[in-house]
């Protein structure tokens, strides 16, 4: 057996031999642990969906213009974005968690309704803003791939700048942003994790806990957030694969 | 010869960098004038006439249209340019756009029509140029030639006082260029004023009120094409007639 074989072999022994036995994986008594503390965790699972949606959205309504700024602008706007992008792009996402919450110290949000504690708040504004920072370039790429020409077009018949970039320009990047701002939110989606440095328990956070609780649930915890995970990916990654194709230019075989 | 009522080039020079691309270039059209320029690649005319509409800039000279300075610094370019209709070598229909959706845009959202009016305005140019039919066709289903009377549709709807074709038939392939050039012909009938840069020399010869042409940036000759076809003044304009010839 080769060297890599061996190794293998022993990761799965240690994992318990029980592990690999019925029924799949893990002893019954870890499986209904997991099951008894689903709330627990469905709990956690809320708050990363939270934290990625309010991210992503965040990130696609600053991100957007800051791509645009980048792509169209002059002067100290354009070199102002640039220059906060490098920054956001550049720094570890744990190091902006913490200035967020612990040196800009943002306030907890009334909503009449529900409130928003002040370490969510500040959750999404570092995730959302490192997450400007990179759907920015997201657009800008796209918006940079769409044939001069067609803003050319654009102009001639009357359209000033800005509308040509608006009703011409916009509209074809959009469409190219899609594959990039599917690997956004999957990283998204996965950094909200990161939140435990300013205090937050969303799902992994959770899992963590419940397995260093109950050392012998490690496998069933993990494979249990893991399925948390894949559904959200594989649910969003779709319904953008979707988009994608709902709106996609028709392309003949003449052309 | 036109007394240049219309519009009026006077001594138009351009440079990029240090490059001068254009010389003192002057030439005059009336209302329904049909002008071609002429003259072998990077002699200027495709930059010419982009100045026209100001999608390049001249550096120095006059371009008077309708009684408007189009070069001075006040003039208020999209006006400028929705009334210069203009026809791209390469098209540029906007890729997500129907060809409905591409001629209406302009009606549409520069001079404000409703949705609706837009539309049947888009309706009635794609049946001028022949493509009735092909109201929901994206440009990428379309064939170039249909694309390109796609691209003079779009110019029409925005009822133009002067059209720009710069070489409107380049990009096509040999058995498509008909159908734009008798697009073309219709217009030429109707009594719309043109400015044309073209290769296609027969097209010139039967359409053109006037022939410039132009090489290094210089206009070497002009005149009614029968007299630039058939005598040319200037040697070089002699050569490059003969080289176009062997071509064709």
């Amino acid at each position: 057996m080769s060297a890599g074989g061996t190794l293998a072999l022993a990761a799965v022994e240690s994992l318990g031999a029980t592990a690999l036995g019925w029924p799949f994986v893990g002893e019954a008594a870890d499986w209904e642990f997991v099951l008894r503390n689903a709330d627990y965790l469905g709990a956690g699972a809320l708050l990363t969906i939270g934290l990625t949606i309010g991210s992503i959205l965040l990130g696609f309504l600053v991100g957007f213009p800051a791509g645009a700024v980048e792509v169209y602008g002059d002067g100290y706007l354009e070199r102002a974005v640039n220059a906060a992008g490098i920054v956001l792009r550049g720094t570890p996402i744990v190091v902006i968690l913490i200035v967020m919450y612990f040196v800009v110290g943002v306030p907890q949000i009334n909503l009449g309704v529900a409130s928003i504690s002040s370490a969510v708040t500040a959750g999404i504004l570092g995730l959302g803003l490192r997450s400007a920072a990179y759907q920015s370039q997201i657009f800008r790429a796209a918006l940079s791939s769409v044939d001069a020409g067609q803003l050319e077009a654009g102009r001639s018949i009357g359209l000033s700048r800005f509308e040509a970039v608006r009703y011409v320009v916009v509209p074809q990047a959009l469409r190219r942003s899609i594959p990039g701002f599917q690997n956004e939110f999957t990283i998204v989606l996965k950094d909200t994790s990161i939140v435990f440095a300013i205090g937050l328990a969303e799902l992994l956070t959770r899992g963590y806990d419940l397995f260093s609780e109950q050392t012998t649930a490690v496998l069933e915890v993990i494979l249990f957030i893991s399925a948390i995970y894949f559904v959200l990916t594989f649910t969003t990654n779709r319904a953008l694969d979707y988009l994608g194709g709902r709106y996609a230019i028709p392309e003949g075989e003449s052309a | 010869m036109s007394d240049g009522d219309f519009l009026s080039v006077t001594d138009v020079s351009k440079w990029y960098g240090d490059e001068q691309v254009l010389h003192d270039v002057s030439f005059e059209m009336d209302r329904g004038d049909v002008t071609v320029l002429i003259g072998p690649s990077g002699s200027g005319k495709s930059t010419m006439l982009r100045c026209v509409n100001r999608l390049a800039e001249a550096q120095k000279g006059s371009i008077r249209l309708d009684g408007d300075e189009v070069l001075s610094p006040d003039i208020d370019v999209d006006d400028l340019r929705r009334e210069v209709g203009m026809v791209f070598q390469g098209f540029n229909l906007f890729a997500h756009l129907t060809a409905a959706g591409n001629v209406a845009l302009g009606p549409r959202r520069v001079l404000g029509l409703s949705e609706a009016d837009a539309r049947e305005r888009a309706a009635d140019q794609l049946e001028r140029v022949g493509l009735a039919d092909q109201l929901d066709s994206y440009p990428a289903e379309l064939s170039g030639g249909q694309q390109q009377r796609v691209g003079i549709a779009r110019a029409l709807a925005m009822e133009p006082k002067l059209m720009l074709f710069d070489e409107p038939t380049s990009a096509l392939d040999p058995e498509l260029i008909g159908e734009v050039l008798e697009v073309m012909h219709g217009l030429v009938d109707e009594g719309m004023t043109m400015l044309v840069v073209t290769h296609e020399m027969s097209f010139a010869r039967e359409v053109a009120d006037e022939i410039v042409f132009l090489d290094e940036g210089h206009v070497v000759e002009r005149g009614p094409p029968e007299q630039l076809f058939e005598r040319p003044e200037k040697e070089r304009t002699g050569r490059f007639l003969e080289r176009i010839a062997s071509h064709d």
